[in-house]
């Protein structure tokens, strides 16, 4: 499928589905996500997308969460403190991961035959994206963008998503470097429990700053299903574009997460029905999701 | 008593030894990194200390570097976000684990036979990423952070505290000032860079002599390389009782974690008796406290032990 034809999909109101967590389903396979195990275990990564492909998703997104040159080099002190102190090549890693981590998810599609699949490059926010007040300089970032951007579109994704954005100004960034570069860039901002952002801005103001960014769509993703029902209920009456939602279930626990039994795939499905009442279209599984909930999500919301 | 030994072999001049990498090590034994690997292994991390004790450390240092309730904290907007998404407990969590750390490293001395003779040092580190100085909120948030880490340790009944890997003099003075309130010997390591200053760009001669003024009984230099540990170790040396321990190898940062994450790769370039040339350097330079940084193990420790004493 192209793109022109998930977008007919999406405009028309049938329901999207995105594949569910990937960081926690490689810890939930026993693994540690310290490496995303991109290189170490790549046949995990391989199995982890075939398994949402097969349990009904559209799209597929990268095993490459906050994976970025920046993300390494915030553990040093400077480039040259870089070179001194850390294993050669750091940053230039980070191209080849992208590659690999794209290659996977091709792969995935290709193994199963499914060229209807699209590919999103998971994207976050340059800096730790449920720490608001550490965004960067908005004046500075646009060439970052679009340098990763690039990389990306390179490899071969079909979708930018941007996801667990806290505060719209980087998410107007990044749409507009996803433009430059020439694919659809969907925005997924983190909801909190009073329906604002997490970074404190109301829905008016999202979509204010957002609606003449036109993204493709706007979703909701990384927050517990009653802060995402919370921030769509408000988000919902207000937004005219394609919306979708992901939401987390278990409890983040630094720098794990903790599988919880609060939200098994048939109690996550009636939240997504109830999203989709709400108006949302886009639907998929956020941390702590698995294939059985997308697959459930998949025979129940389709019809 | 045990504090007061040790004092009394480094007043008289004599060479003493400390252990090496810990968190490095917990890697090396194949543990997995989550909340230090204090509840999933904890007889590694007993063992490790065992095996250091074993190795002929005088001083042991707990398991507790970057164990801090904010090193939690900074994972999520604030401590109701935090509550709201996190795992339960979290804001006691680093307290409860220091608890552990320290009780492993006291059963460590009592399988060795060695409590009473050898003490544990209470190990704090900076209140951000050990390299990047430029991260340290206000003294005053820093104070306070430092003020509830010694606290903490200090309630485990540690022999003494040692700031360790501090960056910029800041916080440094803040953590001096945390440290003296609580009537504990204090030990404060510095990370120098390879033009001669902290790690931060400040001066180096300034923040040892800081630190002495400010009670401290020996300033360290670490958490750099080999080399850079050698070539800035004479400019602190003159002034007070010296330690010093460099890291080895190349640290590897994970690729999404934006905490330290103690993963250092051809640590196997520095072996024990590499290491030890350089101790020997430090030792005619004047430190009279040699240890292992990260990436280092109980070969190196007692290699050091063998040709040094």
């Amino acid at each position: 499928m192209s793109y022109t034809d998930l977008k007919q999909k999406i405009d028309t109101g049938e329901v999207v589905l995105l594949d569910g967590g990937i960081g926690t389903e490689i810890l939930r396979h026993g693994y540690t996500w310290a490496s995303h195990q991109l290189k170490n275990e790549p046949k995990l990564n391989l199995e982890i997308h075939k398994d949402y492909i097969s349990a009904g998703a559209h799209v597929i997104t990268t095993n490459t969460f906050q994976l970025s040159r920046r993300s390494f080099r915030n553990h040093f002190a400077s480039d040259e403190h870089m070179a001194l102190q850390g294993v050669a090549n750091l940053t230039d890693r980070v191209g080849e991961l992208v590659n690999d981590s794209v290659q996977l998810a091709d792969n995935a599609r290709k193994a199963l035959g499914r060229d209807d699949v699209l590919i999103a490059a998971s994207i976050t926010t340059l800096e730790w994206c449920f720490r608001p007040d550490k965004t960067p300089d908005i004046e500075k970032i646009y060439d970052e963008y679009l340098a990763e951007l690039t990389e990306y579109s390179d490899a071969g994704t079909d979708i930018f998503l941007f996801e667990t954005f806290n505060s719209t100004p980087e998410a107007v960034v990044a749409i507009r470097a996803a433009r430059e570069v020439g694919k659809p860039g969907w925005i997924a901002l983190v909801p909190y429990k009073d329906g604002n952002l997490l970074g404190g801005e109301s829905m008016e103001q999202v979509v204010d700053a957002l609606g003449p960014e036109e993204p493709d769509v706007l979703l909701l993703n990384c927050a517990p299903p009653h802060h995402v029902t919370a921030g769509i209920e408000k988000l919902a009456p207000l937004w005219k574009g394609p919306l979708g939602v992901y939401a987390h279930v278990g409890k983040f626990n630094p720098p794990e997460w903790h599988f919880t039994n609060e939200y098994p795939p048939d109690k996550y499905l009636s939240e997504c029905k109830h999203w989709h009442d709400l108006g949302a279209t886009v639907i998929g599984g956020c941390c702590g999701t698995t294939p059985e909930h997308i697959a459930l999500i998949s025979s129940s919301l389709e019809d | 008593m045990t504090y007061q030994n040790l004092q009394e072999k480094l007043s008289s001049g004599s060479l003493l030894i400390l252990d090496g990498g810990i968190g490095t090590e917990v890697l090396r034994r194949g543990v997995r990194w989550r909340q230090h690997g204090i509840e999933d292994a904890p007889d590694v991390i007993r063992q490790i200390h065992i095996d250091y004790l074993n190795a002929g450390a005088d001083v042991i240092t707990s398991h507790t570097f970057n164990l801090t309730k904010r090193n939690f904290i900074n994972f999520f907007r604030d401590t109701e976000h935090m509550v709201e998404i996190g795992h339960g407990g979290l804001e006691t969590r680093a307290e409860e684990l220091c608890h552990q750390a320290i009780v492993l490293a006291k059963e460590a001395l009592e399988t060795t036979g060695k409590q009473g003779q050898v003490p544990i040092a209470g190990s704090i580190s900076p209140i951000q990423h050990l390299f990047r100085p430029d991260l340290a909120p206000s003294s005053e948030l820093c104070y306070e952070h430092h003020k509830e880490c010694v606290s903490v340790l200090k309630d485990c009944s540690v022999d003494f505290i040692f700031f360790e890997a501090m960056n910029n003099i800041s916080e440094l003075k803040a953590a001096l000032q945390a440290g003296k309130e609580s009537n504990l010997p204090l030990w404060v390591s510095l990370i120098p860079n390879h033009h001669g200053n902290l790690l931060g760009g400040e001066s180096l001669v300034e923040a040892a002599k800081l630190a002495r003024n400010g009670g401290v009984d020996v300033v360290f230099l670490s958490a750099a390389p080999l080399e850079v540990i050698t070539q800035n170790l004479p400019t602190i040396t003159n002034r007070g009782i010296t330690g010093a321990k460099a890291m080895i190898g190349k640290y590897n940062p994970p690729s999404w974690k934006p905490d330290f994450y103690p993963r250092f790769e051809q640590t196997d370039q520095s072996t024990p008796e590499a290491y030890a040339d350089f101790a020997r350097r430090w030792k005619d330079t004047g430190a009279t406290i040699i240890g292992g940084g990260s990436g280092t193990t109980p070969e190196h420790i007692a290699t050091l032990k063998s040709t040094l004493i």
